[in-house]
């Protein structure tokens, strides 16, 4: 059984990729007053993540505000789903030794 | 693996909730119904404004109604379809939702080549050349005007159901088409409705009136979602340490 990705693993990091993945993109703020993180460890996760290639960070400009969103890639989307199939056989494994 | 997350129910249910909000955020939408409505009323007033001035037979107040509500027309089409009254929208969206911040959800690549086809243009000029010929046949005497609203639902009401569909929007939207359609059975059984000069109302009122509750519908679950969402997203995370959170062997 493979290790579970650490990148992912993260209680926050965690979060953050499944919240991505429910939708299109969403900017910092969002992220922010959803997670109740600061400001720095926010950053600091999206920094990991975008390292990681799991998420894209999109800049653009509404007029002339500035503004940052971010979206799950695709190899963002595969390592979530490879997390959660992971995930799932620890805990089938776990509840199996439990009945034994 | 010493350490699973803890759940406090599936994390996996964050994703859901997260797509259910973002699909609900229905300001946008309220603040061009605003616009809009208050276009459309301008409009409406100046056209009033037309009529008594044809009647009293007042040329120059005539030819400047006229002139003003083709220019109010132009604004109402420029302002739906350009850039910057789509910005416009998005910064006023913004501000009313303040810190909440900004989610989109759109369905994906192949929603977004649904919203693209060149028959989702043509169906929505439909709409626009149905109702003119409605207009006509009701000012021809071909058509009563006690049913208008009734055949305006009859394109109306699926328009609006593949707008939901193809726009991939919430729950919320469906309260639009339906309430428009209930409304064309209500007439059709004898309920009083709007009748002689303001027998347009007979299918403005409903269609801002019923698309407004469903905005408001939207409005309100979109608070329920977003506390849903921050419940679970907030469950389970312990520590405020950056990246020092990882489970260790």
């Amino acid at each position: 059984m493979n290790d579970l990705d650490r990148t992912i693993h993260e209680p926050a990091r965690l979060r953050i990729v499944t919240i991505l993945s429910g939708v299109d993109v969403a900017d910092f703020s969002f992220l922010l007053e959803t997670l109740g993180l600061t400001k720095g460890n926010l950053s600091s996760h999206m920094d990991r993540l975008e390292k990681a290639g799991y998420v894209e960070v999109i800049k653009s400009f509404k007029g002339k505000i500035p503004h940052t969103q971010f979206r799950l890639t695709k190899a963002g989307q595969d390592a979530l789903a490879e997390y959660w199939a992971g995930l799932d056989q620890i805990r089938a494994l776990r509840d199996k030794t439990g009945e034994q | 693996m010493s350490q699973l997350p803890e759940t406090h129910g599936d994390p996996r249910q964050i994703a859901k909730w997260a797509e259910r909000y973002a699909r609900s955020r229905t300001l946008p939408f309220l603040v061009q119904w605003v616009f809009i409505v208050v276009l459309v009323v301008v409009i409406g007033a100046l056209a009033y404004v037309t009529l008594l001035a044809y009647k009293t037979h007042r040329q120059t107040l005539l030819w400047i109604c006229m002139a003003a509500v083709a220019a109010v027309t132009v604004v109402l089409t420029w302002f739906s379809s350009s850039r910057w009254g789509g910005e416009l929208i998005w910064r006023i969206s913004q501000r009313l939702y303040g810190k909440e911040g900004y989610a989109e959800y759109s369905g994906g690549e192949r929603a977004e080549a649904i919203r693209r086809a060149w028959w989702i243009r043509l169906v929505a000029l439909g709409l626009a050349v149905y109702h003119l010929g409605l207009a006509l046949l009701v000012g021809l005497h071909y058509l009563s005007v006690e049913y208008l609203q009734p055949w305006s639902a009859l394109y109306m009401a699926p328009f609006l159901m593949l707008m939901v569909v193809t726009q991939r929007l919430g729950f919320w939207a469906w309260v639009w088409p339906g309430l428009y359609a209930l409304h064309a059975v209500a007439i059709l059984m004898g309920a009083p409705h709007f009748r002689g000069q303001w027998f347009a109302l007979d299918v403005l009122v409903p269609i801002f009136g019923y698309g407004l509750i469903s905005i408001i519908v939207g409005h309100f679950y979109s608070r329920y979602a977003l506390r849903r969402l921050k419940a679970l997203a907030r469950a389970g995370i312990k520590d405020d340490r950056g990246d020092s959170g990882v489970p260790t062997e």
